[in-house]
């Protein structure tokens, strides 16, 4: 019986799942998204979708708060920046739907650079302020969009393209076939944060997060590397916006406030700080606890009219005790707990 | 072991609800009529979302305890959606894409704007408690009622009524108009037909100043519209930060110099609760009468099942409306035999015409070309703590 897992070579260690436990579980991981949508109702698939555009702007926000350290609470800003470039792109100038994705994260990106700027002078609490402050200006940017770009109104519906003709057809089936949009670019951003994460740049933030001064030091370049992180995080947000653009049909940014950018937040700190899995865990928590109440109440409706009643209350009340619960009992968040599971199975029985 | 309990609850709990919700079906002759609604309990309107909830809780239960519609139940579901737009989309595909409602009663401006696009392609009838003139045009979103007057109507109702009575008073010079108002699609919906109302009639350009929250400190704004020397000042909120507004108002010395004018959803026993003597000759728009005759039956349900509306009357009334305008619709096409299909109560509440609801609103009308219920509203005065309407009948001069 192995005591461990033991690398012999340098390409062993740097394997993503080098034991067949890790490969199991991802080929069951796999399996299950691919049957999920065909098993399950258009309730649970809209979830899955609102849980997965969640996830992305999660990922790219632990980017930022969980790997460089930066914290940002003015997220939701980026993914509407996402949404708005777009509506106006696919509105505006026909661009369609796979084309104006990157454009949109272009957007978001260079957007985030510039509010990253402050993050070369301020640390901690003030950098957060200066997030906030980001989130304000972006929103009035968007409130007043009428000033700048001709006959906007309060919200930008996006009128089905070919796209959405050819392949994504109607709105009555939208749910089930974006959820294949969403999941391929959810995978993708995936991919790309669990090997960021391990490259050079990854190590800078990670070095920048744990000690700037002993960083510099050693030859990282902290402000450019801030920079990246804001800038990619924010990338990824506008992606996530464009697909609630072209999913949702409708832009308004009364989606974006900032109650949804702590919303990302909370899901980072239930999910995990500084681990990729763990922005899907929070989304997934942060998503499901509320649906789960609300049904629970819709459930007892007719056996006890007065549950349905409290149930609003409740869910706020249980949101705020899973942050406070988090925070006293598992810092590290639900990735650490799912890691504790598998440890103790690792060396079960004879754990030690 | 802590966590895998906590997982395999959580296992059993989704389990439940996905039994639960794997009901749903067609809908024969006899089986009930399936409505969805969602509520503002517990967000950022919910001072008079509650009252509404409980005004659209009560007719179904009224209507269900009095033989239902053409001898079907209603099967009435319900929820907080918190005034969050996601939380809005994830209730409304349970209620319609999945639970199969045939008809849906929503509530804030933002969340039926989000909702659009589903509600076109589902087909489905849908009342909110927005009465955003966007939604009115049927050839842009065919299956939104509104069941009172647009905010640009009110607005324009207002505005007119303000001039003449500058005239009445024989003051000289002119009005100058400023908004105060909801920072939200909610608030802004109405500022582009009051502004071109005001051009129209040659006044000044209106201030626009959005509103800060209940809690904070409203001298700012008023300060602003006093620098710019309105007359009056348009309310478009909810009841509780103008509530702040008139008292903040109070201490500035401004009430008695400028005139506070609310829309539909300030003017609100609510506010004159939270602002105390400060709401004192405030005016505004009261497009739901609670003296009418057809307040009568809700306001006696209540009273009845012990329903508390105390101070959310008004609230409670149009709750009750909202829901049973669309039901007329439901209720009509029943009567003529027809399949309940989104088209076909489209048809139905299309065919209302002077339809009746007691004097509480207008006689509603719907064409295939206008989606307002009415164009008519009375103004309202707070005088000795309490609304007082007035008998004058006004029409929106929009077209």
């Amino acid at each position: 019986m192995q005591s461990g897992v033991f690398h012999t070579n340098y390409a062993k260690d740097m394997q993503l799942r080098p034991t067949w436990v890790m490969r199991a579980r991802l080929v069951l991981l796999i399996a299950f998204l691919v049957i999920f949508p065909f098993v399950a109702s258009v309730y649970w698939l809209n979830l899955a979708n609102q849980i997965m555009l969640f996830s992305i702007t999660a990922v790219g926000l632990n980017l930022l708060i969980g790997f460089t350290g930066q914290i940002s609470i003015g997220h939701a800003a980026f993914v509407a920046l996402g949404a708005y470039t777009a509506a106006l792109l696919s509105t505006r100038l026909n661009i369609p739907f796979p084309l104006d994705v990157p454009f949109a994260m272009i957007v978001a990106g260079l957007v985030g650079l510039i509010f990253g700027l402050p993050s070369a002078r301020l640390k901690g609490l003030y950098l957060a302020i200066a997030t906030l402050a980001a989130q304000e200006i972006v929103l009035w940017f968007l409130k007043h969009l009428d000033l700048f770009v001709p006959n906007v109104g309060e919200s930008i519906s996006l009128v089905p393209t070919w796209a959405h003709e050819q392949f994504l057809s109607t709105r009555a089936r939208a749910d089930f076939n974006y959820y294949w949009v969403i999941l391929f670019f959810l995978s993708l951003v995936v991919i790309f944060s669990v090997n960021l994460v391990r490259s050079r740049v990854g190590r800078a933030f990670v070095a920048v997060r744990d000690q700037d001064i002993a960083a510099q030091v050693i030859g990282v370049d902290v402000n450019r590397t801030k920079l990246i992180a804001f800038m990619v995080s924010s990338m990824i947000a506008g992606l996530s916006g464009a697909l609630i653009a072209h999913y949702r049909g409708i832009v308004n940014w009364e989606r974006f406030t900032v109650d949804t950018s702590v919303a990302v937040l909370s899901m980072l700190i239930i999910g995990g700080l500084g681990r990729v899995s763990g922005s899907i865990y929070g989304a997934i928590f942060v998503t499901v606890l509320p649906a789960l109440l609300t049904q629970f109440g819709l459930l007892f409706r007719d056996i006890l009219p007065d549950v349905n009643r409290i149930i609003p209350y409740v869910q706020q009340g249980a949101f705020g005790l899973a942050i406070i619960f988090f925070l006293i009992k598992e810092p590290e968040g639900i990735a650490k707990m799912w890691k504790d599971v598998k440890d103790y199975f690792r060396l079960w029985p004879f754990s030690y | 072991m802590k966590s895998i309990t906590q997982i395999s609850s959580v296992i059993a709990a989704t389990s439940v609800v996905l039994a639960a919700c794997s009901g749903g079906g067609s809908t024969g002759s006899n089986e009930p009529i399936k409505v969805g609604a969602i509520y503002d309990l517990t967000g950022a309107t919910s001072d008079i979302g509650q009252f509404g909830a409980k005004g659209t809780t009560a007719y179904f239960e009224w209507k269900n305890a009095n033989g239902g519609i053409g001898g079907r139940k209603i099967d009435f579901k319900s929820a907080d959606y918190e005034y969050k737009v996601p939380k809005a989309e994830e209730l409304y595909t349970q209620f319609v894409t999945q639970d199969k409602a045939i008809v849906f009663i929503g509530w804030g401006t933002g969340d039926t704007e989000a909702l659009r696009p589903k509600i076109t392609a589902d087909k489905v009838p849908f009342v909110s408690a927005s009465y955003a003139a966007t939604l009115a045009n049927p050839k842009e979103t065919p299956y939104n009622f509104l069941v009172a007057p647009s905010y640009s109507d009110q607005l324009v109702i207002a505005q007119q009524y303000a001039l003449d009575q500058w005239k009445k008073d024989g003051k000289s010079g002119q009005p100058k108009f400023a908004y105060l108002i909801n920072n939200s699609p909610f608030g802004k919906s109405p500022v582009e037909a009051g502004k071109a109302h005001a051009k129209a009639n040659g006044l000044a350009e209106p201030l626009e100043v959005p509103s800060q929250g209940p809690t904070a400190d409203h001298t700012p704004q008023l300060t602003q519209i006093k620098d710019y020397g309105a007359t009056h000042v348009f309310l478009q909120n909810v009841p509780s930060p103008p509530s702040k507004t008139l008292k903040d108002a109070k201490t500035l010395g401004l009430i008695g110099k400028v005139q506070f004018v609310c829309l539909n959803y300030c003017a609100h026993e609510l506010t004159i609760k939270l602002a105390g003597d400060a709401a004192e000759g405030l005016w505004g728009i009261i497009p739901f009468s609670i003296d009418a005759d057809g307040a009568k039956v809700p306001l006696e349900y209540a009273k009845s099942k012990g329903i508390n509306i105390a101070g959310g009357e008004s609230g409670y009334v149009q709750g009750w409306y909202a829901a049973a305008i669309i039901m007329e619709g439901v209720e009509r096409t029943v009567k003529a035999n027809k399949p309940l299909t989104g088209e076909n109560i489209k048809a139905s509440m299309e065919g209302l015409k002077d339809f009746a609801t007691g004097g509480v609103t207008q006689p509603i009308t719907f064409t295939d070309t206008d989606h307002r219920g009415t164009r008519s509203t009375r103004m309202g005065r707070v005088a000795g703590g309490k609304w007082v309407t007035e008998p004058a009948l006004l029409k929106s001069s929009l077209p």
